[in-house]
C-alpha cells in the first residue's frame, strides 16, 4: 500500500462514521447518504494532500457537508416535488430503519426516537450545529470550519437551535400527557 | 435574559469560555435563579439527546464500496502516479486559495450585522490560547489518552511515594511532588515518564473512584498556560509551583481534579524542597 494511502487510511477513515452520520442528518436519507460519504471519501482522498491544519474529523465533515449540498442542489433540480414535507414524519424512523438491529428496534419502539424525529424536522441551518456539537462532540471553531460560517453565526444558530428544539420537545411531551389523560 | 447573557452562558456551557470569564459566570451562576435555570435546561437537553438519539456506524457495506474505490484510486494500472499528482493539483490549489478568502471575510462577517456587537461581546471572553500554549494542550492530551490504553499507565507500579519519587530521577527530567492521598480519595497508583514540549515529563497517576488522573509536571520555559481548559471531554487544569509547570488532565469533574490539585499545591507550599528541575 502506498505511503499516502496509509495515512489516509489512518488519519481520515477513522471518522467514517461520523462522516456518516452527519451526510444522514443532513441528507435525511439513508441511501443518499451512503453515495454522499462514498464522493465524500474519494474527494478528500484525492485532495488529501491539500488537507490544511491538524483536524482531518472537521476536514472529512467539511467536504461531507460540500457533497450533501451539491446532491441536494441536483435533486431539487431533477424533481420539483418538494421532498421535506412528504418525509418529515417519518424523518426519525428513516435515520434508524436503515439496518434493523435488536437496540434500534428498541429505540424506536419506546418515546426515544422522539427526539430523534424533532431533531430531523429542524431546519437544516439548526439540525447541522446541534448535530455536531452535540452528538459529534466538535467545538464552535470546528462547527464553523464545517459549516461554513463565522463562529458568532455558530453561537446564534446554537442558541437558536437549542430553543427550537427544547421547545417542540416540550410541546411533545405536553401533547401526549394530555392525549393519556 | 438578554441576549449577551444567554449566549455567554452557552459559551460557558459548552466549554468556550477563558478561565476567568469561566470563573466569573459560575460566581453569577451563584445568585441567578433564571441562568441556573437556562443551564439545567441546556444539561437535560444534552443529556437527551446523547442517549435518545441513534449513533449508527457506517454499514459495512458502504466500507466496503469505499474501501474498494480507494484501492482502484491507488491501483498503478489505474494512472501513473505523476498524471494522477498534476492533474487535479491546480483546480485544489484554486479552491483552497477560495476558501482562505473566504475564511478571512467570516472573521469580518463575525463583526458585523445585527447582534454582532453582543457576539463579539462574548468572543472576546472566549478560551484563546496563546500559540507555543496550544501544542503543549495537544500533547498532553495525546499522552493522556494513550495512556487509558491497556498496559500504557504507568511505568512505575507504586502507592509508595518513597518508591514512585526516586524512579523519576532516573527517567524524567523533573522531579515534582508525589503523596498517595488515599484518605481523600485520590489513590497513588504509579508514575510514568512521558515526552513533552521536548523533555522528559513526569506524570504521576492517580486514581479517583473511576477515573484516572494524569499528573504532568515538567520544567517551566516561561510559556503562559491557561488554568482550564477542556479538550475532547477532557478537563485540564494548569499551574505552577517553583520552577515547574503542572498540568492534572482526567475526565474527572472540575471540583474533583481541585481537590486533587488543592492537595498538590499545599504539599509544594509545605515542602519546597521536594520539587526540582
Amino acid at each position: 500500500m502506498d505511503e499516502t494511502r496509509a495515512r489516509f487510511d489512518a488519519e481520515v477513515l477513522p471518522h467514517l462514521d461520523a462522516a456518516y452520520r452527519f451526510a444522514r442528518w443532513l441528507s435525511r436519507s439513508a441511501e443518499d447518504a451512503d453515495d454522499i460519504v462514498q464522493d465524500a471519501v474519494l474527494r478528500a482522498f484525492r485532495g488529501f494532500g491539500g488537507m490544511r491544519g491538524n483536524d482531518p474529523k472537521a476536514w472529512l465533515l467539511t467536504i461531507v457537508k460540500n457533497c450533501c449540498s451539491t446532491t441536494m442542489a441536483q435533486k431539487q433540480r431533477r424533481s420539483q416535488v418538494p421532498l421535506p414535507e412528504e418525509h418529515d414524519p417519518e424523518d426519525g424512523e428513516a435515520m434508524i430503519s436503515d439496518a434493523p438491529d435488536p437496540e434500534s428496534e428498541t429505540i424506536r419502539q419506546d418515546e426515544k426516537s422522539t427526539l430523534e424525529r424533532l431533531l430531523g424536522r429542524l431546519p437544516e441551518e439548526h439540525r447541522e450545529v446541534l448535530v455536531l456539537r452535540e452528538l459529534e462532540d466538535m467545538d464552535y471553531r470546528q462547527i464553523a470550519s464545517v459549516t461554513h460560517v463565522p463562529m458568532g453565526t455558530v453561537m446564534s444558530r446554537l442558541a437558536r437551535a437549542r430553543a427550537a428544539l427544547k421547545a417542540s420537545w416540550q410541546r411533545e411531551i405536553e401533547g401526549d400527557s394530555r392525549a393519556v389523560r | 435574559m438578554q441576549c449577551a447573557e444567554a449566549l455567554r452562558l452557552q459559551a460557558y456551557f459548552d466549554g468556550e469560555l477563558d478561565a476567568p470569564s469561566a470563573a466569573a459566570m459560575e460566581g453569577h451562576l451563584e445568585h441567578c435563579a433564571e441562568c441556573r435555570d437556562s443551564l439545567a435546561d441546556l444539561q437535560g437537553l444534552r443529556a437527551a439527546l446523547r442517549s435518545e438519539v441513534a449513533h449508527p456506524r457506517a454499514p459495512a457495506a458502504l466500507r466496503d464500496r469505499i474501501t474498494a474505490a480507494l484501492d482502484r484510486e491507488t491501483a498503478p494500472s489505474s494512472a501513473p502516479p505523476q498524471t494522477a499528482h498534476s492533474g487535479p493539483a491546480p483546480p485544489r490549489r484554486a479552491r483552497s486559495r477560495r476558501e482562505r478568502e473566504r475564511r478571512r471575510s467570516f472573521l469580518f462577517g463575525a463583526f458585523s450585522g445585527a447582534g454582532g456587537a453582543a457576539v463579539a461581546a462574548v468572543i472576546a471572553f472566549m478560551l484563546v490560547l496563546t500559540p507555543g500554549a496550544v501544542p503543549v494542550v495537544d500533547q498532553i492530551m495525546n499522552a493522556h489518552i494513550r495512556s487509558l490504553m491497556p498496559a500504557h499507565l504507568i511505568d512505575v507500579v507504586s502507592t509508595d511515594q518513597h518508591t514512585v519519587k526516586p524512579w523519576f530521577s532516573g527517567h524524567a527530567d523533573v522531579s515534582p511532588v508525589v503523596a498517595n492521598f488515599e484518605q481523600q480519595g485520590y489513590v497513588l497508583v504509579g508514575g510514568r515518564a512521558d515526552y513533552l514540549d521536548h523533555q522528559r515529563a513526569a506524570v504521576v497517576v492517580y486514581q479517583h473512584g473511576a477515573h484516572v488522573i494524569n499528573v504532568f509536571s515538567w520544567a517551566w520555559d516561561g510559556k503562559r498556560m491557561p488554568d482550564k481548559v477542556t479538550r475532547n471531554g477532557y478537563h485540564l487544569m494548569f499551574w505552577r509551583s517553583g520552577n515547574l509547570e503542572y498540568c492534572a488532565v482526567s475526565d474527572a469533574g472540575w471540583d474533583e481534579m481541585s481537590a486533587l490539585t488543592g492537595l498538590l499545591k499545599g504539599l509544594s507550599a509545605r515542602d519546597p524542597d521536594a520539587e526540582r528541575s
